[in-house]
């Protein structure tokens, strides 16, 4: 009965502790300006992006964010101001609605086209093509037989 | 069968297609980045002069066409191509071509002990938070924007610039001026 209670309260507290953590919650303006930087690239920098890098671009870039949030513009707003500048190469995660999408298309399409070829060689549609073998490849696979079978005694 | 067959009509596709883009990207000029700003407006700004004098705006300068340069005086390849800038700017002085510095991170007593050192004449600007060379999509100095009589940039050189690109890139836009 205790060992129930206990399991009860502990399920209960995790219960509590996943709703608290999933509940929508107003971003702080520096929690914003993390967010935004964390998806912008550095642009003298290799695969950093602006929140992580200490390179000067990066802090005035870090600076101009944070000034675009107390200006009260949008997450959409800012990243628009930068990729019109440096392009869609800014975005860590390239946009899906453009050429550089493609880069998320290209494994999902390898992936089907894999899993068709696969499933229409398990269904036979496709087998797998075996040659007949010679009548000279066929006599020597006998000899090879009849030599190892002789070997074995 | 048939698909044996799709499946290697797809990848004889795509092998053409990665040939083609490679082929694309390696012809393309790697001092021509093709970012968000060309063929756009210039993004307007106002800066202090360097030199005192207050503050310039671009749009003082519209009709005529502009050539920014980003420098800055810790920048070896600034150094190397200022001689070719000083030749153009001595070659289209009073006429309709205008010719802008904008100091790349560095403070304005460098920067401008590097301008008086070079000969520099053409107003050159501070841009102490980087707002200008972050709107105009910078990756670092020296690199050239030639901002047509339209106002908008036609052309953007990264790395040193030499004098016949300089003029090619003036000469262009003043020739579609005329038409």
């Amino acid at each position: 009965m205790r060992t129930r209670i206990v399991l009860a309260a502990a399920f209960l507290a995790i219960a509590a502790a996943l709703v608290l953590a999933a509940r929508p919650h107003e971003l702080t303006a520096a929690e914003r300006v993390d967010r935004i930087t964390a998806e912008l690239r550095c642009p003298v920098c290799q695969g950093l992006s602006v929140k992580d890098s200490p390179s000067e671009t990066a802090r005035q870039m870090r600076d101009l964010v944070a000034a675009r949030v107390r200006e009260g513009r949008s997450d959409a707003e800012i990243e628009a101001e930068f990729r019109a500048a440096y392009g869609d190469w800014v975005l860590l995660s390239p946009p899906i609605a453009s050429w550089s999408g493609l880069v998320w298309l290209a494994p999902l399409a390898a992936i089907a086209a894999g899993v068709i070829l696969a499933s229409a060689r398990v269904r036979g549609v496709m087998p797998v093509s075996i040659a007949e073998p010679s009548a000279a490849q066929l006599a020597a696979l006998r000899e090879r037989v009849a030599r190892e079978e002789a070997a074995e005694g | 069968m048939i698909l044996s067959r799709i499946l290697r009509i797809a990848i004889v596709v795509a092998m053409l297609g990665l040939v083609v883009t490679l082929a694309l990207a390696f012809r393309r000029d790697p001092h021509d980045i093709r970012t968000g700003t060309i063929g756009k407006p210039a993004p307007a700004f106002t800066a202090d002069r360097l030199e005192g004098g207050g503050a310039l705006s671009l749009s003082e300068y519209a009709g005529k066409v502009v050539v920014v340069n980003f420098f800055a005086s810790w920048c070896l390849p600034c150094t190397q191509e200022n001689p070719a800038l000083v030749r153009v700017y001595e070659r289209y002085r009073g006429s309709d071509v205008v010719m802008l510095g904008v100091v790349y991170q560095e403070s304005r007593e460098n920067a401008l002990a590097y301008v008086k050192r070079m000969g520099i004449s053409w107003p050159a600007l501070a841009d102490d938070d980087g707002r200008v060379a972050l709107s105009y999509g910078v990756f670092g100095p020296p690199e050239t924007f030639f901002i047509g009589p339209d106002g908008v940039i036609a052309g953007r050189h990264i790395g040193p610039i030499d004098e016949p690109t300089l003029i090619a890139g003036i000469e262009a836009l003043r020739r579609e001026a005329t038409r």
